[in-house]
Formats: C-alpha cells, structure tokens, sequence
C-alpha cells in the first residue's frame, strides 16, 4: 500500500474503510413513520373538526397533542427507540421538537431543578429557538414595512 | 533521565507495573476481552443515582481492587495520577479523595492512562516516589451528557460513530528493582534462577 500523505487521501481511505449508513432502508423507514406521525396529526385535525371546531383551533390541538404524546413517550424511554429506528421520519415533525426539549430536561435532572432542568433545558432545541424566532421578527419588520 | 530527540525520554531504571485491575459496564461485558476484566458490571447505575456518582464509583473499586491485588499498603503509593472525561476530573477525583493519596489530576481524553503513566514513570525515575497509582475512567452515559446528546434524544448514530467505554483502568507502577528483574525474567521466559 502506497504511504498516505495529503489530508485527501486520508479522506478518501477512512470513507473507503468505514461502513456506509443504510441508506435507503434509513429513509424507508424515515417516509412511513414521518408519514404515519403527519396522518395521526390528520385524523386528530378532522376529528377535531368534525366537533365543531375551525381551521386554527384544530391546528392548535393537533400541535399541542402531538407535543404531549412525543414528551410522554420520550419520558418512557420509547421515543429514543422510534428515533434511532425512523431518524428524520419521526426528528423533522414536531414530535421531534417536544423531544429536544424534553430529552435535556431528563438528563440534567440530577443537577437540580433550576440550574439543571431549567438551565439547560434548551441546550438541545436553543439555537432552533433563538434562530427562528429572530427570523420570524425580521421576516415581521420586513413585512411591516413594505407589504403595504 | 534524559530527554532524546524531540520528544523521547529515557528513563535510567524501567518502571515496573506491579499490578493492573479494571472494572467494566454490560456492554464491555459482551465483548471478547470480558474474561480479562476483574469485574463486569450489570447495571450502568451500580446502585448510584446519577452516572457521574457511578463513574466515582468505578474508578474507586477499581483502585480498592488494584491495591489489595497488589499487596501494598495505600500509605506506600507516594502520588496518584489519575483523570477522566468530566468537567473538573470530578469522578476520579471525588472516586480518589477517600485515600489520602497525593492527586493530580490529568486530562488527556483518550490518553489520560498513557499520559498518567508517563508522568508517573518520572517522578519514579526522579527519585521522587517509590509506587505511583495510575488510573483512569470513563462512562458512556456521563460523556454522552457531557460531549454530546441526552441519551433520550431521538437520534441516529452512523455506523462509525464512537461509543465511549464505561469502566474503569488502574495500575500501581513501581521503581522496585527486585520487581523488575522478577518481571524482566518472567518476561524471556529463560530465566529459571530468579536471579
């Protein structure tokens, strides 16, 4: 074997190396439980409007119920296992969201409830926050200002 | 002692390692080395209530074990260098306190033993001790906490990603020139005498 010198090189032998992430079976599984979690969210929505609610109410509960059953199933220790089985499948919908916030708030339990719980609460889901909600107050000024 | 090259040094009498002891988790239990351990542990919390306590824990039976393993009193070990992955070598040294040892505390991620051994080797070749205690721990769930993802985070791993041991390593070095010539020769195996 030819003596390995540029960093390229090196590259090039670990990706040659190491075993790939199954791809297709990761998004496989990615499409039917990400599809799945959005039909529950669509049954919950029609159900709700079925009773008698409009548009933004039944959004609001979908999101609200979605939340709750991420974070129940997070504190149960099963929503780890659906996420290392479905990745963006069960990450990208807001279950994935409640999950981010709630994971951290488990483990650092054991520091206490306000340096621990409180404090690092966030570390996962904080840059999403902070992010996004400055781009929504931008995207709002802009929309102030001009769309008028 | 002398320092070669750039970054060698030759110690004038070889260091011995007396005696070794490491303790594990379940998952290191699976593996084909299992039967080398001194003890494999079935639960990650060892009766503990936080991983960081556990890991405290490790390291100190893993150090209780090398010292009566070894036949020396803790009051021969001149110095101990030991360390760990977490902020401030809390498990080795809250795990170590409790032997009125002198301490320093390493970080050298990966090589915190080889680091520990290293130092230890010269201050045994400076004369400055007799017996030094090198150790070190780890455990996954603690560096998973503190380098990377709460453990109930809904993530994928690669195939490739590392997976931090949870366990404990310890070794008791020594300048004695009787045990390096016991273990020189035991080593070549053409040594019958004991000379």
């Amino acid at each position: 074997m030819k003596p390995i010198e540029t960093k390229q090189e090196y590259s090039d032998y670990v990706d040659k190396k190491s075993p790939n992430s199954p791809i297709l079976k990761n998004c496989f599984n990615a499409f039917w439980v990400g599809g799945l979690i959005c039909t529950i969210g669509q049954f919950i929505m029609d159900f709700c409007k079925y009773k008698g609610m409009d548009e933004t109410g039944a959004s609001t509960v979908v999101s609200i119920t979605l939340i709750a059953i991420s974070a129940i199933l997070t504190g149960l220790n099963i929503f780890n296992k659906i996420g290392k089985f479905a990745g963006a499948g069960s990450l990208i919908p807001i279950t994935g969201f409640a999950n981010s916030i709630v994971s951290p708030a488990i483990e650092y339990k054991s520091e206490g409830y306000v340096m621990g719980v409180g404090g690092k609460m966030f570390t996962v889901a904080g840059p999403v926050l902070v992010f996004g909600i400055s781009a929504s107050v931008i995207i709002g000024i802009i929309a102030t200002l001009f769309a008028h | 002692m002398k320092h070669i090259g750039k970054q060698t040094i030759k110690l004038d009498t070889p260091p011995t390692i007396l005696q070794t002891a490491s303790i594990v988790g379940p998952k290191e239990a699976q593996g084909p080395l299992a039967k080398y351990f001194d003890q494999c542990l079935e639960d990650e919390f060892w009766g503990e209530k936080t991983w960081e306590k556990a890991e405290s824990k490790i390291i100190k039976e893993t150090v209780n074990t090398v010292i009566s393993k070894s036949g020396i009193a803790s009051s021969d070990i001149d110095y101990c260098f030991a360390g760990d992955l977490l902020n401030q070598c809390i498990s080795s040294s809250f795990g170590l306190r409790e032997l009125n040892i002198p301490f320093f505390g390493i970080f050298g991620a990966c090589s915190t033993f080889v680091e520990s051994l290293c130092l230890g080797s010269i201050f045994l070749d400076g004369k400055a001790a007799s017996n030094v205690l090198c150790a070190t721990s780890s455990h996954f769930c603690s560096a998973e906490k503190q380098f990377r993802f709460p453990l109930e985070l809904g993530n994928q791993r690669p195939p490739t990603s590392q997976w931090t041991v949870t366990g404990s390593g310890a070794a008791i070095v020594s300048a004695s020139r009787k045990w390096s010539i016991y273990n020189s020769c035991y080593a070549r195996k053409d040594c019958r005498y004991g000379n």
